[in-house]
């Protein structure tokens, strides 16, 4: 009898055991994009006439990541710079050129056509976003002044424009 | 012990990534608002949450466009909202019913200080569409 009773006890003290382990935790994952900027990118300077975002003069590239919680509801839409946002005077003609590639995915078998099917306007690259996950991308950029002349002392700073439309 | 070691050396890894990659997001939902009717006649409304996450930027610019980008007019409190790192914001925006058919997308556009030093800056801009 008292065995019995040990396990009825037993039984009700695992149940509620159970339940404190399963109480639950609720939450809504809003579909969403985020745009992420992993590496903000600087200009070096290997001549006296260039600006440029290549390692190799002395840059480095941007890089964005784009997270997306829902598939084919999306756009990235990065443009590389075509002008400074600040510098000091330049009295010369700028020649610009960039451009945008994916660096990473998270899901190689769902976004490995994104650099393939991208389209190109001008400075400005789109990318389907149809799958979801995790995007990096690299922009890269370099701006010569006209005449090879000298770029003046001074900071300078250019904008990428990194956007992510809901189709 | 030894996986234990390594396991706690994963932990650490994706805590200081996770860390690292929460600082410098821009994130804005719905992505499908719907426009509704407001208390005033004649007047539609929706809202948007704003989440900054980037420390580089304090102030976003809403807009309301049409399907070629083109300007939508609408009417809020700030069109250049300020929003505290780590902090979400919430922003009602108003449009006449004529322009309701217009509006197709509403964004939010992350504004740059000039005075940022660095030389490459990235200007952020979410666009969610309205249905």
């Amino acid at each position: 009898m008292f065995n019995k009773i040990a396990l009825v006890v037993l039984g009700l003290l695992g149940s509620s055991y159970v339940q404190a382990e399963t109480a639950p935790i609720n939450g809504v994952v809003q579909s969403r994009c985020i745009i992420q900027t992993d590496v903000a990118g600087t200009y070096g300077n290997p001549n006296a006439y260039t600006l440029s975002t290549d390692p190799q003069a002395g840059g480095e590239p941007v890089v964005i990541r784009y997270d997306v919680s829902l598939a084919d509801a999306y756009y990235a839409e990065i443009t590389a710079p075509q002008e400074f946002s600040s510098s000091p005077a330049i009295n010369d003609t700028l020649t610009w050129s960039g451009d945008t590639e994916v660096k990473a995915v998270s899901d190689a078998t769902g976004m490995g056509q994104y650099e393939s099917t991208k389209i190109e306007l001008g400075m400005m690259d789109r990318y389907d976003l149809t799958a979801t996950g995790s995007t990096w991308f690299k922009t890269s950029s370099e701006v010569t002044l006209g005449g090879n002349k000298a770029f003046p002392g001074g900071n300078y700073t250019a904008l990428v424009l990194a956007e992510c439309i809901a189709k | 012990m030894r996986n234990v070691k390594w396991f706690l050396v994963g932990v650490l890894i994706s805590v200081v990534m996770v860390a690292c990659s929460e600082a410098i997001a821009h994130e804005m939902t719905p992505t499908y608002p719907k426009l509704r009717p407001s208390f005033a006649e004649d007047i539609y409304t929706t809202s948007i949450d704003l989440f900054n996450r980037r420390q580089d930027v304090e102030y976003y610019e809403v807009g309301i466009f049409d399907k070629d980008f083109k300007v939508v007019p609408f009417t809020t409190i700030y069109k250049i909202v300020k929003v505290s790192y780590l902090s979400k914001v919430n922003i009602n925006v108003y449009i006449k019913a004529k322009d309701v058919n217009k509006a197709v997308y509403i964004c939010s556009q992350s504004k740059i200080r000039k005075e940022q030093d660095v030389r490459t800056v990235v200007a952020s801009r979410i666009c969610s569409k309205f249905k």
